[in-house]
């Protein structure tokens, strides 16, 4: 404190707001600054907590070397401006990559490029070793039934039951009778902590967000895919269905061992989920690895936007 | 500057034609294509058919209705009143029967589609279905247009005849004739047209080939522009109201052209 300012104190005199102390830090930057090296202790504790108890996907499929499923090369996107810029990475078996970034930086469009639903410029995506990127409709549609997808916003079929929802895949793709379906669909609904018996005949507008989410991810899981996608996953959600949602995605990583891609901007939430991090930043990967890997790195963006959380 | 945006607008227009005829080609090809989602299709046919049924009776009964007042003034004129079931008979199956059953049909059921679709869209279910390997188009589309195309001539049939019926009640009570006459005169214009295939009366191929165009239209325009929706709610909005003007001018603007040519080929 300066002699100025203990003179005012003795004083009872107030400092003016338009006063600047050149000397000290604005208060708000100092309490943010604390606020965001609390935080970033925070991500650093959950990273070596999960470490300890993430499942290492060998748990479930074995030693030895995991193949990459999902692959994503020198990837060029632009529609009236560029949108990714020699993205790569890839997801081995078993794996969860969440990629994280902020808004607006093309994390969704990832999806629809591993779905095929979008064709990139350069570079190519592949599946299993198999080159997707320029698939005929038809073919890129039997590709996607070894996918699962969770939307952001569920996007349940709101003319059809819970049943029908999870039971669409199904009636679509298999050949199961309707008792199989009954059956797989009871399965997959208790999979995702829901009661059969109490949802399946409610539409998708009599659920709470949460229920929707887990719905979604019944449905994506009907055909036991290889490759869960999740759009926001916990986006919209309170805390504790978010930890829910979490949850549910380390359970289907532990117990079934699908590789999964997990779109997210909850920082938290991917570090408790993720096997690897990728950070979408200024159209590309600015880093990717293990989320212990990041939060040991000294690089300026990545303490910036980890602190931003 | 200007020559810039009039070349933007020009090719945004052929885009977007582009983009309707390779959607309502997808869409025809898919109905033959498996797999058949036939409980879509009964209940698209039960929504556009059975659905629009109301709106359709009305407009048909009072149009026949208000066709034969006015006409009764005219033909008093001439004392040509003995000829009120002919001209209400070729008014309504060649003409009013088609294009007030697609009006109404492109406001209730277009609109219905493109709100329906939009919203699909804006929540993402188009591309949920995408995902579960289902083509959207063979989905959503195909049962709705092959629905409209059943539907409409049926739609038609039924407009006409209630539009005859409320002429006939018209014909008795403003101008005291016999049911016998009304109906006789009908049958005549309706048999003076010619037949195709020896059978069939020409009236009936005009009346019904029309319809069926417009259930087209009707369709695969509110398909369009639901399937294409941006912008959320908004953007639904938007959809709904431009399926609605297009498929209506569309209508009268075919409707025309559609004349000419059923005339030339269908001349008595």
């Amino acid at each position: 404190m300066t002699d100025e300012e203990d003179r005012r104190r003795q004083q009872g005199e107030r400092r003016h707001p338009s006063e600047k102390d050149e000397t000290a830090m604005p208060r708000r930057v100092r309490d943010s600054g604390r606020v965001r090296a609390a935080i970033r202790t925070e991500l650093e504790e959950v990273a070596e907590d999960t470490a300890e108890r993430r499942p290492g996907p060998d748990e479930k499929l074995g030693p030895g070397p995991r193949q990459k499923v999902i692959t994503l090369e020198h990837i060029y996107l632009a529609f009236e401006e560029p949108i990714l810029e020699n993205v790569t990475f890839h997801a081995r078996e078993g794996d969860t990559v969440v990629v994280v970034g902020e808004s607006g930086t093309g994390k969704s469009t990832i999806l629809k490029l591993i779905l095929r639903l979008l064709v990139p410029d350069q570079g190519k995506v592949t599946i299993d070793g198999d080159d997707i990127t320029h698939l005929k409709f038809d073919d890129a549609l039997k590709v996607r039934q070894k996918m699962g997808m969770v939307f952001q916003g569920a996007a349940l079929f709101d003319s059809m039951t819970v049943y029908e929802n999870v039971a669409y895949p199904l009636r679509e793709h298999t050949t199961l009778d309707e008792d199989e379906i009954e059956a797989r669909v009871r399965e997959k609904l208790q999979f995702v902590d829901l009661d059969p018996d109490r949802v399946m005949e409610q539409m998708p507008a009599e659920l709470s967000g949460g229920m929707k989410k887990r719905v979604g991810i019944a449905r994506g899981l009907a055909n036991n895919p290889e490759i869960m996608l999740y759009d926001e996953p916990t986006s919209g959600l309170d805390p504790l269905t978010t930890a829910t949602i979490t949850y549910l995605i380390i359970k289907l990583q532990r117990e079934l061992g699908v590789t999964s891609i997990v779109v997210s901007h909850d920082i938290r939430s991917a570090f408790r989920m993720a096997s690897k991090i990728a950070l979408l930043a200024n159209r590309r990967i600015g880093f990717f690895g293990t989320p212990e890997e990041m939060t040991g790195s000294d690089d300026p963006y990545l303490r910036e936007f980890l602190g931003g959380f | 500057m200007i020559l810039d945006t009039f070349n933007d607008a020009a090719k945004r227009t052929v885009y977007s034609l582009q983009e309707f005829f390779v959607l309502a080609g997808k869409a025809l090809g898919f109905i033959f294509v498996k797999p058949f989602y036939a409980a879509d299709l009964f209940q698209q046919m039960d929504a556009i058919g059975v659905g629009s049924l109301g709106i359709v009776l009305l407009t048909g009964f009072f149009t026949g209705m208000v066709l034969a007042l006015q006409s009764a003034v005219q033909l008093q004129t001439f004392g040509a009143t003995d000829y009120i079931g002919r001209l209400i008979a070729g008014s309504m199956i060649r003409e009013l029967g088609p294009v007030l059953a697609g009006l109404m049909v492109a406001g209730r059921v277009g609109s219905g589609i493109a709100a329906q679709l939009g919203s699909m869209r804006v929540t993402e279910q188009i591309d949920a279905l995408n995902t579960l390997g289902t083509d959207p188009i063979k989905k959503l589309v195909t049962p709705r247009v092959l629905a409209a195309l059943i539907m409409m001539p049926i739609l038609t049939i039924i407009n006409d005849f209630v539009g005859i019926f409320g002429g006939s009640i018209i014909a008795k009570v403003y101008l005291g004739k016999p049911a016998a006459l009304y109906w006789k005169t009908v049958f005549e214009q309706i048999l003076s047209g010619g037949f195709t295939l020896h059978y069939i009366p020409n009236d009936f191929i005009q009346g019904l080939s029309k319809p069926f165009v417009f259930g087209g239209i009707i369709s695969l325009v509110a398909c369009y522009f639901g399937l294409k929706t941006s912008g959320g709610t908004e953007g639904v909005g938007v959809a709904t109201t431009r399926t609605v003007v297009t498929a209506s001018i569309l209508i009268l603007v075919v409707d025309y052209f559609l004349t000419q040519v059923l005339l030339a080929v269908f001349s008595p």
